[in-house]
């Protein structure tokens, strides 16, 4: 048998805390031999990105050690004083992170930090680097390299910096590279076309990886294995393609069940006939108009669609599609032109919305962590729309059972609650006003899969008991094509497809629909 | 950043120092000084007082007393000094030359003092080196201007004798004895700022080092000489342009203590004069020159961090 590339024995991590030591890890083992790609699935704070830094050696001041192996090849990289660590990372072991715009350094240019990178780790002058650089960054089929080279990070996408920091990774042929999380922070499309990238230059180099993702239908499809994690405990790994069809673990088992799959209806009726919102040619417009100076083009072009009452209404589309820009448009965040009617009403846009409306469409943001005020209790944050809408302060209580949680949350701080329990809060302020529209601007994109779909339900559960229709705009087609009666699809500000949810692969539907279902993963299995 | 982002800063500059000259002018209109009695005496005769009110054009509404003041302003002339005679311009020019030697030299010092201490409390963090370099930079804080000054003048002067005490001594005329004289006010004036700047320096240099970009830069196996002088200094050092700019404004109002203890006849102390002996045209073009002179301190504070920082669009 070959020596394994990275082999992990016993391993067992502690943090120190205030309160005394925490166990991240306990009892990790398994190996990653040449070629192969583990895949690494778990919930946030299951301990993956722990062992992640575990293996690069890039561990917090606070974290403890307790026991274990961590072996690339024949080198034991606990046992690496700092400077010969500095040779490992990089030549040996290299890494993709999960946020590609905040990895680069924003005052160089990106040709730069490829280049410095090369020089390091392969000892090429800096003009035979800045070749391979240029070799580099056209295999990872970005446009112009040249021109590319000397811009700065902020005025590139992020898909594209992604790949250029898959490009360096590669670029240092290392013989083991972790990826954390790669394609989370991007958007579906931008997100699968990184996926592919991924696969073909592993096919080409041969490099073993560990694919680090809290998405078991996303891991399923690149990697050999899967091992899957649950409180810093490794409880299955099998090969990718038998851990959807037949998980052993019940960890395992609730992951598979959380993967959107838009063949399972979560909803089954159907909406009435009766419009509660009618959008007319929405324009949205940011940028104020100057004087000597054309206005800038607007977020997003006439666009117009209704909403039914109790309606699930689906938004679909890329960042920068224009999506948020028509919830902050119909919640009276953004100067728009056009004409929105409610309940038959017309209603002024902007500041002039009057109270009415504002009570009735209610909005969840993205964000729980920013749209959560900091310096209040879940009480106070609560109690605010119930003062404001005349409800009675005292069902503070009653409207936190109402989104499953304890009523004693009342006294908590929102940094005291988790993800999940905080756009629950958030959720709660929505219904606080008793609204007949709720829009959901990306609510769960932050989220892990598993709790993601406990949100799904307790939004469908909130629409079974009240009747509220939601506007619910997201970059995940499965989940959407699982509770949606209508998707309307976005791109570059204009609206390019509304949809039955029935309709969805018939076909006449506009080839970018075609693309986005197309670019959702669907495990394997 | 672009011909007309830097054209419509310069206009900025215009504005700003307008703004001013109308606050100075209105102040000195309601100051309890009347310029014909301080030109004359308290004893002087009502004809007399009258004649030269006439000749200094006293009688006329307000508005043309300050439009023939900004006429004269703008080619220079602000006008005879009320105590001297002399004409106020090229006096209060000259001692500002004197202030922005004083003003570069302490930011210079500074500068050289402050930031290797704030990178080095930085990286060191929680460690004895940090600790210390608090504890410096908070005692220069802690003490005021002229606590310092008299412990630097007993020291340096006093004991040691290695400075002269007070006195200024321009560099043209003499290059040695100006930088002698010039240096027990330097060091004081800067000791001041390193507590700023260091401070400051090292909570950005945290900052940065906690940065995903400069862990990023790590583990992709650069050394960590290169991590911290190519990745970490350049960005932890931007928001200290800005500070210097704003010291620059510290500096010309407020070392007029220095200048006072060290006995340099720069703006803040012929000001200081111009306000004890109400000699009007000498506090309006004092407080005007040093408007004008922060508002360009600042604005080539913003140029320059354009140009370091190429996020920041200007269009």
């Amino acid at each position: 048998m070959t020596t394994p590339v990275l082999s992990i024995r016993n391993y067992t991590l502690e943090y120190l805390t205030g309160a005394g030591p925490v166990r991240v890890l306990q009892d990790i083992g398994f190996d990653i031999a040449p070629g192969e790609v583990l895949g690494l699935v778990g919930e946030s704070g299951s301990g993956k990105s722990s062992l992640a830094w575990a293996i690069m050696r890039h561990l917090p001041k606070n974290a403890r050690e307790v026991s274990g192996d961590i072996r690339l090849g024949d080198t034991d990289l606990r046992a690496l004083p700092g400077r010969e660590l500095t040779r490992v990372r990089g030549r040996r072991i290299g890494m993709v992170f999960q946020d590609p715009s905040t990895s680069l350094n924003p005052t160089l240019p990106v040709g730069r930090q490829i280049t410095e990178t090369l020089v390091t780790t392969r000892g090429l002058s800096p003009k035979e680097a800045w070749t391979e650089a240029l070799a580099l960054l056209g295999h990872v089929e970005l446009r112009n390299p040249e021109a590319l080279m000397k811009r700065y990070p902020h005025e590139i996408s992020g898909g594209e910096k992604q790949r250029i920091l898959i490009a360096t990774a590669f670029g240092c042929r290392p013989e083991l590279i972790v990826f954390d999380e790669p394609t989370t922070a991007l958007d579906v499309i931008t997100g699968a076309k990184i996926l592919e990238l991924f696969t073909r230059l592993r096919a080409e180099t041969g490099v073993a990886a560990l694919y680090i993702s809290h998405d078991l239908a996303l891991v399923s499809r690149v990697a050999d294995r899967v091992a899957v994690m649950k409180h810093g405990k490794l409880v299955e790994e099998a090969p990718a393609d038998r851990i959807f069809r037949a998980p052993q673990h019940p960890e395992t088992q609730i992951l598979v069940d959380a993967v959107p799959r838009p063949e399972r209806r979560l909803v089954h009726d159907q909406p009435g006939e009766r419009v509660l919102l009618a959008a007319q040619d929405i324009s949205v417009h940011y940028a104020r108009r100057r004087l000597f100076r054309p206005a800038p083009p607007p977020a997003t072009q006439a666009v117009g669609f209704d909403v039914r009452a109790g309606e699930i209404l689906g938004v679909v589309g890329e960042s920068g599609s224009g999506k948020s820009s028509i919830a902050r448009a119909l919640t009276g965040l953004a100067d728009f032109s056009g004409n929105i009617r409610f309940d038959g009403r017309p209603i002024a846009a902007g500041r002039a919305m009057d109270r009415q409306y504002r009570r009735a469409v209610q909005i969840v943001f993205q964000h729980p962590d920013s749209s959560l005020n900091p310096r209040q209790k879940v009480g106070e944050i609560l109690a605010r729309p119930l003062r404001l809408f005349g409800g009675n302060v005292a069902d503070v209580g009653k409207l936190l059972e109402q989104v499953r949680l304890p009523a004693s949350f009342a006294d908590r701080w929102p940094h005291q609650l988790s993800g999940g329990q905080k756009q629950r809060v958030a959720i709660a302020r929505a219904f606080a006003a008793k609204p007949s529209l709720v829009i959901c601007d990306e609510i769960t994109a932050p989220l892990d899969v598993s709790v993601q779909a406990s949100i799904i339900e307790l939004l469908l559960t909130l629409r079974a008991e009240t009747g509220t229709a939601y506007l619910f705009i997201t970059h995940d087609l499965n989940l959407i094509r699982q509770i949606a009666h209508r998707i309307a699809v976005m791109r570059g500000g204009e609206l390019v497809d509304l949809l039955s949810i029935d309709a969805i692969d018939a076909e006449h539907v506009h080839p970018y629909t075609r693309d986005l279902i197309a670019a959702s993963p669907t495990p394997v299995g | 950043m672009s011909l007309s982002w830097i054209l419509r800063r310069l206009l900025l500059i215009v504005y700003t120092v307008f703004v001013v000259s109308v606050l100075v002018f209105g102040i000195t209109q309601v100051l309890p000084a009347d310029a014909a009695v301080t030109l004359l005496g308290e004893n002087a005769t009502a004809d007399a007082l009258a004649a030269i009110r006439d000749r200094l054009g006293l009688g006329a509404p307000i508005w043309m007393q300050y439009l023939r003041w900004v006429g004269h302003a703008v080619t220079g002339d602000f006008g005879l000094s009320m105590r001297t005679g002399q004409p106020v311009g090229p006096e209060m020019v000259a001692a500002l030359g004197r202030s922005l030697l004083l003003a570069f030299a302490a930011i210079a010092l500074m500068l050289v003092i402050a930031v290797p201490l704030g990178v080095v409390a930085a990286v060191r963090q929680g460690k004895l080196a940090d600790t210390l370099t608090s504890l410096v930079s908070y005692l220069g804080v802690a003490f005021p201007e002229f606590v310092t000054a008299t412990l630097f003048a007993m020291l340096l002067a006093d004991t040691l004798q290695w400075l002269p005490a007070t006195g200024y001594v321009s560099p043209f005329e003499d290059v040695w004895g100006a930088v002698q004289h010039l240096a027990l006010p330097v060091l004081t004036a800067s000791v001041i700022l390193v507590a700023h700047v260091s401070r400051m320096v090292r909570s950005e240099t945290l900052d940065v080092l906690h940065s995903d970009y400069v862990r990023a830069a790590r583990l992709k196996g650069l050394p960590e000489r290169t991590v911290l002088m190519r990745h970490a200094l350049r960005n932890a050092l931007l928001p200290v342009v800005t500070i210097v700019a704003l010291d620059v404004g510290y500096l010309l109002g407020g070392i007029i203590v220095i200048e006072e203890i060290f006995a340099i006849p720069g703006i803040g102390r012929q000001l200081m004069v111009a306000i004890t002996a109400r000699d009007l045209p000498s506090i309006q073009a004092g407080a005007l020159i040093m408007s004008a002179t922060y508002a360009v301190a600042n604005t080539l504070a913003d140029v320059a961090y354009a140009f370091l920082d190429k996020r920041i669009r200007y269009d």
